[in-house]
């Protein structure tokens, strides 16, 4: 894709998400003159643009919609909900079109209609929308035209639409006559542009027709005879998979995986539910968009962001229409009442980066060329005999200098690939609206701190599980109104996303002023679905009852809603971010509200490891699953069944030597006492026996891939100074 | 005359009908509200004639003459052979 597009594109995605936003404060506070100035700026840059690149459909959108804008800037008047949701809506097809652009590298060919479409709605006085069917729709003229034409269709390779000026006729033309000398004609149809017209009121002399016809000659040769029509034909090729509608492109392998998908989705299965229809449609969106069928992709988006409950319906409906051959249902109709968009989650292959970070990087590479320049000369000395003290101390400073520089390198290219959370939280106040919508609660949503940084990998990561954290606080945190109102709590509920950063960690939370975790709740659940067995649930306090939630198969749904509990995702949140490199964890405050805290890294790439030697090897422990090191002495160390443990600060702590569970061999040597490295992850305690302890370092981890990946226990590699590999655990698989 | 009232109740097309005689028909079809189209010998027809055809929704006695009108337009205006 040309270098132009891709600024294009990322231009346009920022101003949809300051419009969106602007918009979204107008539905709260409709007088905020400030947010009409500038949501009225942002149709007109993005009208701009789109001039600019020469997609008309979109100006013309676009333009509909500054107008009704400009409008309110100069009035008095408030802008109403009614218009909110229209400009929504036409900021909703712009990215649609943004995102086939984004796939295919043009702008999408068939826009015409659906930019008709929202014209036609701004321009509509509050009545009723003229229907009828003898006029084509504003919207799939291409399936209106396939539906009434099946044999024309299956034969032709173009379609086209022409609809001829007004003053065609004035103008000595004669539409149906160009129509006429096309090649290979296989199918025509009519419709007047204003059906509901008294006969008797319509001027003969004014062309107010439209005309679709299908050919079996090739879109080139249709478009070069009718070039000088100009916007006044649009002409799209059947046969490219690109832009077909037929459901017979679809390859058998296509077939088998939306087959795949839909089995998926029936199961009704409550554990993992979430998680199965995130997977069976990111999977048909790949699937369909690439057989072509972006509208049926871009349904499967919308209905991913809806009510958890009718996802799987919507999403099963949308491909099974795909698969059919007939097309006219393959429309955004199956997600009517999802109407929250989820913007393509498309990993930014492009960043905008800050000029003085690029700078920081050229002066760093000349200092090292200044090293490097006098190690040279450090060589050149030694063959000329210097001594041996001259080098070494010579070699020393080097050394210094290097690690210095090497490290400001590191921090500054890792700083590079750093973004603010606004990027993943700018999407969320809109889908938190139509969440709540969708439930039936008022819901005011704040974010905070959105300005935080935090490296491009995590920030692209967290929104799939701040989605599920926030869709729960919504379901379930938030009590319903009358139960609020008898608590004497406003009657939305407050539910506040903040992001900060300290030090290394980022910190993301999720409050929200709701009744809290019903702990007692929570431990009938736990024992009735055996997440944990009776003796232990009997042992533990509250605050480890309320991590239970993030147990797979846990879920505490006490009325048939159709929407699972929470439980469910809170497993795959913790997933999520656990290998992100990050932890979450849940505050109950009970009839006050919950908060759930990810903590996470600042980067992805760098890691804290404590060293430890086992069976004369050394490995690494991620620090952060490190507690606390101690050594025990053998006669506090008992068996419990064929395992060990001791006691550690009021808990029974399970005991592991670590050599023996690498399977490594080496003697353990009883005679002194255990040096234990005590870890800690979901809430559990181990503790590892070891050797002997290393030092902390700071490694640049990587993860392992390939075969090696499914190695239990190890979590990733590194190199150390004199050479040798360091391979860092995976202390959640050594105890499991 | 290409447009010409046959009867009360039979307006017929016939050979060339071209745009000026969009007006002719579609005063004829004001006129006579319950007459119907006979195009059997219509060999063209301007698309405003083809246009006061399709807003008017009358019947229409075919087929026409013409092959384009034949082929592509009766069906078009929702026409089989009556």
């Amino acid at each position: 894709m040309n270098e132009f597009i891709e600024q294009f594109l990322l231009e346009a995605r920022e101003l949809i998400a300051q419009g969106t936003g602007d918009l979204l404060v107008l539905e709260r506070s409709a007088d905020d003159q400030s947010k009409i100035d500038s949501v009225f700026r942002a149709f007109h840059t993005l009208k701009g643009a789109a001039g600019i690149v020469e997609f008309e459909p979109m100006a013309r959108a676009l333009h509909a919609a500054e107008s009704v804008l400009s409008d309110f800037r100069t009035s008095d008047e408030l802008i109403s909900p009614a218009i909110i949701d229209q400009c929504l809506s036409c900021l909703d097809q712009v990215t649609r079109w943004l995102d086939v652009m984004q796939a295919t590298g043009e702008a999408p060919a068939d826009a015409g209609p659906a930019a008709d479409a929202i014209v036609q709605s701004f321009a509509l006085p509050k009545g009723p929308a003229p229907n009828s069917d003898a006029a084509l729709p504003a919207g799939d003229w291409l399936a209106e035209l396939r539906g009434r034409r099946p044999d024309a269709w299956s034969e032709a390779q173009t379609a086209l639409r022409y609809v001829p000026d007004a003053d065609a006729f004035f103008k000595g033309e004669d539409p149906l006559a160009r129509v006429e000398k096309l090649p290979d004609l296989t199918g025509v149809e009519l419709a007047m542009r204003e059906p509901l017209q008294a006969f008797g009121a319509i001027n003969p002399f004014t062309c107010s027709i439209e005309i679709t016809a299908l050919s079996g000659a090739d879109t080139e040769t249709i478009k070069q005879m009718l070039s000088d029509l100009g916007n006044g034909v649009e002409v799209i090729a059947i046969d490219s998979p690109r832009r077909s509608n037929s459901a017979s492109e679809l390859s058998a392998l296509a077939r088998s995986i939306l087959d795949a998908q839909v089995l998926l989705l029936r199961e009704s299965e409550e554990a993992g539910l979430a998680g199965r229809i995130m997977a069976a449609g990111r999977v048909s969106m790949n699937v369909l968009r690439r057989t072509g069928l972006f509208a049926a992709a871009s349904a499967v988006e919308t209905a991913l962001g809806g009510v958890l409950a009718s996802q799987a319906d919507a999403i099963i409906g949308i491909i099974e229409d795909a698969l059919l051959e007939e097309p006219s249902q393959l429309s955004p109709a199956q997600a009517q009442a999802e109407q929250a968009r989820l913007p393509l989650a498309i990993a930014a292959r492009v960043l905008r980066v800050d000029t003085a970070r690029i700078d920081e990087l050229v002066n760093l590479t000349g200092e090292l060329t200044v090293v490097k320049n006098a190690l040279g000369h450090l060589a050149a000395l030694a063959q000329g005999g210097l001594d041996q003290d001259a080098i070494t101390a010579g070699l020393r400073q080097r050394h210094a200098q290097l690690d210095r520089l090497v490290g400001e390198v590191q921090r500054a290219v890792l700083r590079i690939r750093v973004l603010p959370m606004r990027q993943t939280f700018e999407r969320f106040p809109r889908l938190v609206r139509e969440i709540a919508a969708g439930v039936g609660k008022p819901v005011t949503f704040d974010i905070e701190g959105d300005e935080t940084e935090a490296d491009k990998a995590i920030v692209e990561s967290l929104f799939e599980p701040l989605l599920h954290v926030l869709r729960n606080a919504v379901d379930h945190g938030i009590e319903n109104p009358q139960r609020r109102a008898a608590s004497g709590k406003p009657p939305a509920g407050a539910i506040v996303l903040r992001a900060s950063r300290h030090l290394d960690t980022v910190i993301v939370e999720v409050a929200d002023d709701g009744a809290g975790v019903d702990t007692a709740r929570v431990r009938e659940v736990a024992a009735t679905r055996a997440i944990r067995p009776p003796e232990a649930l009997a042992t533990m306090g509250d605050g480890e009852i309320i991590d239970l939630i993030f147990a797979p198969g846990f879920s505490t749904a006490t009325q048939v809603t159709g929407l699972s509990g929470r439980g469910v995702g809170m497993d795959a949140v913790r997933n999520s971010v656990e290998r992100l490199g990050g932890r979450v964890a849940i505050e109950s405050r009970p009839g006050q509200g919950t908060t759930i805290r990810l903590t996470l890294p600042f980067t992805v790439m760098m890691t804290r490891v404590m060293t430890i030697e086992a069976a004369g090897q050394v490995f690494g422990l991620p620090l952060d699953m490190v507690v606390e090191t101690a050594i025990i002495p053998r006669d506090q160390i008992v068996p419990i069944g064929r395992a060990t443990a001791f006691a550690w600060r009021d808990k029974t702590v399970p005991l592991v030597h670590l050599a023996e569970t690498l399977g490594l061999a080496g003697e353990k040597d009883q005679s002194r006492a255990a040096r234990v490295v005590i870890t800690s992850f979901q809430g559990q305690f181990g503790a590892l026996e070891v050797d002997r302890l290393g030092e902390r370092m700071d490694v640049m981890l990587k993860p392992m891939d390939g075969l090696l990946g499914r190695l239990t226990g190890v979590s990733g590699t590194t190199l150390l100074g004199d050479g040798r590999v360091l391979i860092v655990l995976d202390v959640q698989e050594l105890f499991s | 005359m290409t447009i010409r009232m046959a009867g009360s109740d039979i307006i017929e097309l016939e050979g060339s009908c071209s745009l000026e005689d969009a007006e002719v028909l579609f005063q004829h079809l004001l006129e006579h509200e319950a007459a119907v189209v006979d195009w059997r010998r219509c060999k063209e027809a301007h698309t405003a004639v083809i246009q006061v055809l399709l807003a008017s929704k009358r019947p229409l006695h075919g087929p026409p003459a013409g092959a384009f009108l034949e082929k592509y337009i009766e069906a078009a205006l929702g026409g089989g052979h009556n």
